[in-house]
Order: structure tokens, then sequence, then C-alpha cells
């Protein structure tokens, strides 16, 4: 394979311009490369803004929520808690547990208004994008007035991470058992308030929530979320 | 000038193609996990990338979204061999991009999850952050990268196809591998 080249003149000179069209060539396919990889970038980026609702639409919100998640408690309590949570995460799960109790009690006595943001971060741990449905589930629990129950009962029936999450049918019977009747059925088959999730997500991302469960008491996170740290939180905020 | 990029004393001249060539595939491979572990959910990315707190929201969807697919073809072209030496210099701006930003988030208390593989965001409470292997891995794949940008020249590649018209030194060991 190897060229025999006689050292003349003019092979030198032929060797010279052979480099000269080489250099050439790379250059070229360095700026080729460069330039694919910002476009690849570029198609990221599209892709992401086509899949996300242009702010200015507006999008169904459940009848007793906001854009921003499910209250609950009268909104005249004192102190406003936030809650931001993910069906499909294991630490969102014990904090119900051990914490929801005594957050009912701080609602049901009046100290308290819960703001619960039911947000999908973590798709990618369910084949089925389980936070997602579980979240625009949730907004038809609150729609049919069944919210805290239904939330109460999906932690209970929390799916393990990387499986395929609850079903559609069995979100369907979990509402029912706790009373969500009517269009309760439709509303999770149709994924009716899937873009009101997907705008409650994006709300809580941009405001900084990085993680769930993420909890602030007046807009300061909770940093012991068990209940002694949230009724000393709560008290500490409560204006006397 | 050119003795570093070709030495010749035989051994080295044999060796460091294929050392090259593992590299390269090496990289490859790792832009490819990395980009296709966060390509299928985009706004996890931008998520990720907004816990680091660095860039503001409209840098953040751009280098969110975009980074996933950049990174994957990025991967394919070093497992390939196209242009590697530009895939090798484009790593090297990425990898140090990300040392900064991890290294940022752990100057400044930050508890999250570098998102360099999915995932991303802030840390649960039993779990703790791993800047230093984050960190540590990061400048391997720095190493590699370098190594790549000074000298691409590597085995089973189609920037070889491409720049067969080579007669030099470093073609010439091709002949003896």
């Amino acid at each position: 394979m190897s060229k025999q080249r006689s050292r003349s003149g003019s092979a030198k000179l032929m060797a010279a311009q052979g480099t000269a069209e080489r250099r050439g060539r790379a250059v070229l396919v360095g700026t080729a490369v460069a330039v694919l990889v910002l476009f690849a970038g570029a198609i990221g980026f599209g892709l992401y803004r086509a899949q996300q609702e242009p702010a200015s639409t507006s999008v169904a919100i459940p009848p007793g929520a906001t854009a921003q998640g499910i209250p609950t408690g009268s909104p005249d309590a004192p102190v406003t808690l936030d809650v931001y949570l993910d069906f499909q995460c294991p630490i969102c799960k014990t904090f119900e547990e051990r914490t929801g109790d005594t957050i009912e009690r701080l609602v049901d006595a009046g100290s308290v208004r819960a703001i619960y943001h039911p947000v999908a971060y973590l798709d990618r741990f369910s084949t089925t994008s389980y936070s997602s449905r579980s979240s625009a589930a949730a907004g038809c629990a609150a729609a049919a007035g069944v919210y805290p129950e239904f939330a109460e009962r999906l932690f209970a029936e929390q799916p393990p991470e990387g499986g395929d999450g609850l079903s559609a049918q069995r979100l369907i019977e979990i509402g029912r058992s706790v009373g969500a009747g009517g269009r309760f059925a439709d509303c999770v088959r149709q994924g009716t308030y899937e873009a009101w999730s997907q705008r409650l997500t994006e709300t809580a991302s941009r405001a900084g929530i990085n993680g769930t469960p993420t909890v602030l008491v007046d807009g300061e996170q909770l940093q012991d979320r068990s209940p002694a740290g949230l009724r000393a939180a709560v008290e500490h905020a409560t204006p006397r | 000038m050119m003795t570093a990029d070709n030495p010749r004393s035989g051994r080295a001249a044999v060796a460091l193609p294929w050392l090259a060539t593992l590299a390269r595939l090496a990289l490859g491979t790792v832009w490819v996990v990395a980009g296709a572990h966060k390509i299928d959910d985009l706004r996890a990315s931008v998520r990720a990338v907004r816990a680091y707190e660095l860039l503001p929201e409209p840098a953040a969807q751009i280098v969110g979204a975009g980074l996933p697919v950049a990174e994957l073809l990025l991967g394919v072209l070093l497992i390939v061999g196209l242009g590697v030496r530009a895939g090798a210099v484009l790593s090297v701006l990425l990898l140090i991009a990300f040392v900064i930003g991890i290294a940022a988030a752990w100057a400044r208390g930050l508890r999250i999850d570098c998102g360099c593989f999915g995932s991303g965001g802030e840390l649960g409470p039993g779990q703790r952050p791993s800047y230093g292997p984050e960190l540590a891995r990061d400048a391997g794949l720095l190493a590699l990268a370098g190594l790549l940008a000074r000298w691409p020249r590597t085995r089973f590649a189609v920037d070889g196809w491409l720049f067969d018209t080579d007669s030099s030194g470093t073609d010439s060991s091709e002949t003896r591998a």
C-alpha cells in the first residue's frame, strides 16, 4: 500500500500540496462537526419547546384547584403550607405516612391552609410516565372533591420505581373507592388535566423547587419534616 | 513541530494510535450513554440544569434541552471516528463546563444530583451528594478528551479513510499493525 515516491522536486511540491489539501479538509470536517453538534442541540431545544404548552394558552383547571395546585383548608388561615409531592417518590410516601395526619389536623383546626402541588418530576422512574398520569388524576380527584383521600390511597399503593405504575383502571377504582363519582373515570381516561399537571410542574421547577417532597411554611423551606418539626415551624410562623 | 506528533521510537508509534482509539471509543460511549439517558425526558433535563441555580431561565432551557441531543451526536461521531479532533475539543469544552457547574454546586452547598446521566435535582434526606466522584470521573474523561485532541489519529475511524492520502510517518505505522 505504501507509495514509493522519488524525492524529486516535483514530488515534494505534490506532497506539500497534499498537506495543504489535507489541512483544508481537516478544517472543513472540524467545522462541520462543530456545526452539526450545535444543530443537534438546536433540535433538542426545538423538541422541548414543541412539547411545552405556550404560556399564553389557558389550560383546564380542576374546579376547586388553582393553576399552581390544590388548596385545602380555610383561605383565612394564618399560615400557608405548600407541599410539593410526586406520587412516584418514596420519600413523599414516607412524609405522607409520618406527617400527613399532622397536616390534616392543622388544617382542620384552621391553623394552616395547605396547598398541594402534585408535580410530575419522576416520569423517568416508571415505564408509563406514572408521575404525570397520577398528577393529572389528582386533578380529577380535586374536581370530585376527594383529593386528600385519593392522595392518601395513591401513596398507600405507591408502585415500585422502574415499574409500570398504577394502570388507569386502578386509578379509577381508587377514585371510586374514596367517593369520586360522575365523570371521574372519563377524566382519568382522557387525561383531562394533563396540561394542568404539566403547567404546575413547570411553575414549581421555575420557582426553584428542585426535588420532592419540598414543604414550604409561609414560603420558607421546612428542614425537619417530622410532625414535631412541622408543628414547630407552623407555630413559629403563626403571627401572634 | 512534527516530532511530538509522530513519535518515531517504534513502540510508542505503534501504541499511540491504539491508545487514542480506546480513548475515542470510551469517550464516545460515555457521551452516547449520557445523552440517551436524558433524551427521553427533556423537561427533566431542563429541571436538572435549573437545579444548579447557575443559568438564567432561557439559557437553562437551551442547555437542558440541547445537551442530550448534542451529547448523543457527539458520541456517535466519536465512535465512528468522524472529525475526531473537533469532537475531542468539543468534549474538552463541555467537560470543563460540567466541572465548573459541579464545583460551583459543591462550593455553594447545594445538595443535588449532577444529572449527568439523567435524574438530577435535589437529593433526598438520606442521600449524600457525590461531587467528589463526579468531579474525578469528569477529570478522567477530560484527560481522555485531551489526549484525543492532541493525537486524533486513531484506528477504525472514518477520518482515517477520509484523510487516506497521508503518506507520512503516522500512517506508515498502519502497515505494521
